[in-house]
């Protein structure tokens, strides 16, 4: 009876533990999310100030821009998977699920870098117009974020294959998942703001 | 430690994630992934309505992501993350909306000098606010307009484009020469007031085209007529 117990008011203190972790890093989305915001205001205003130069319909590929979509989509999909196996406390199909989120971020990061090389190479940089300033840092700033994303998804895989699934590193795949779906929330307001409406 | 950690997180503070929930949003996210992609590509509708209908779409997707894959709303209540989020969404469109208003007005209303510079060339405005702008430039003839005891001569005024035309205040008092019949205050190329203190005279250059009326502000008896010819 007294380990039951002690076994039940520790199931508590976890599960409150982690609610606040989890409210915590809800707060720092939400902020990130107000960033964001203000990133997607400044692109809206000055989208039209290209100083004479090309506009995004003659620079943007919608080919390019829709697969990135679903390979992010894809890899918000398999975190999820990745995560219910994470909980059930399945190493193996954890590693495979975040390993295969993982290898799609890194195709999507690829992509977005081709991207912005080939515009370079064009002579379209971040220094051309207010439009390609706006579009850098909007886009740039969401590459950022995957980057370091995949840097924690790394970090916390090699944790994983080392130490096995503790209560703590499925605490940490929760946040990284969370954060995961964020990016791609906010990635689709990308796709329809800034390439879709270029076409419209 | 008898127990294995991992049996401490298994119970649920937070509506878990089930294959079924991430599939669901997967489909239909890809669903309003390339309904906006067919629209957009294909052009069956176009303009804003077409614009309309992808920004809806992506907030609709934005909802079954929020819904299907972060599972926003089921928690434990009082659920303070759905608060959270949508306060930070009221501040967003607050901010993002604001902005977006704000700016385009003040689009809108201050021209950058260079357009501004090219907009006064092309129309032949010779003076905005009292600055001269660059049109009108060469030599062009000049036309008096006297007003003495309160009696304007000559009473109208015949002159070309670009001409300039001068008032002479011989009376005791200031002169407020604005353009239209009383009470009815005009401007003409970009001039709504010309103070003209006594004893002085002020010019104004005729760069648009037409028939005009002028008055003093104060004694609106003290009026006359010029014409512009192209």
């Amino acid at each position: 009876m007294v380990t039951n117990h002690e076994t039940a008011h520790m199931v508590d203190h976890e599960a409150e533990a982690n609610d606040r972790v989890m409210f915590g890093f809800w707060v720092y989305l939400m902020t990130d999310l107000l960033m964001f915001a203000v990133l997607f205001a400044v692109y809206a205003v000055l989208h039209g100030k290209t100083l004479g130069g090309e506009s995004g319909r003659e620079l943007f590929s919608l080919p390019l821009a829709l697969t990135g979509t679903l390979i992010l989509l894809t890899s918000s999909f398999t975190c999820g998977i990745g995560m219910i196996a994470a909980r059930g406390g399945k190493k193996n199909l954890t590693l495979l699920w975040f390993g295969v989120t993982f290898i799609l971020g890194l195709a999507f990061l690829g992509l977005e870098l081709y991207e912005f090389t080939e515009l370079i190479h064009e002579g379209h940089t971040l220094r051309s117009n207010a439009f390609l300033s706006s579009f850098f840092v909007l886009v740039g700033t969401h590459g950022l974020h995957i980057t370091s994303g995949l840097l924690w998804m790394a970090i916390t895989l090699v944790y994983v294959i080392r130490r096995g699934l503790n209560s703590h590193l499925v605490r940490k795949l929760a946040l990284l998942s969370l954060f995961w779906h964020f990016l791609d929330i906010v990635w689709i307001f990308i796709f329809t703001i800034v390439y879709l409406k270029a076409f419209v | 430690m008898s127990h294995p950690s991992r049996n401490t997180i298994s119970k649920p503070s937070h509506e878990h994630g089930t294959m079924r929930s991430y599939v669901i949003g997967f489909v239909l996210s890809l669903v309003f992934t390339f309904i906006p992609y067919y629209l957009v590509v294909n052009r069956t509708i176009s303009g804003n309505l077409l614009l309309a209908t992808i920004i809806g779409i992506a907030v609709l997707q934005m909802i079954i992501q929020i819904t299907f894959f972060l599972h926003l709303g089921r928690g434990p209540k009082p659920n303070w993350n759905l608060f959270f989020f949508i306060g930070t969404v009221g501040i967003i469109l607050i901010v993002v909306g604001g902005s977006i208003m704000i700016i385009n007005n003040l689009n809108y209303n201050m021209l950058p000098h260079d357009q501004t510079k090219k907009l006064t060339n092309d129309e032949g405005i010779y003076q905005i606010g009292g600055e001269k702008t660059g049109a009108c430039q060469g030599q062009h003839d000049n036309h008096k307009v006297t007003i003495k005891n309160s009696q304007v001569s000559p009473l109208q005024t015949l002159a070309s484009k670009c001409d300039t035309l001068t008032f002479i205040n011989e009376d005791d008092e200031a002169r407020e020469i604005t353009f239209g019949t009383h009470p009815d205050h005009g401007s003409y190329a970009g001039e709504d007031e010309l103070i003209v203190r006594k004893g002085r005279s002020k010019s104004i250059t005729l760069s648009e085209a037409g028939s005009y009326q002028f008055h003093d502000h104060i004694k609106a008896e003290i009026a006359g007529f010029f014409t512009v010819t192209p």
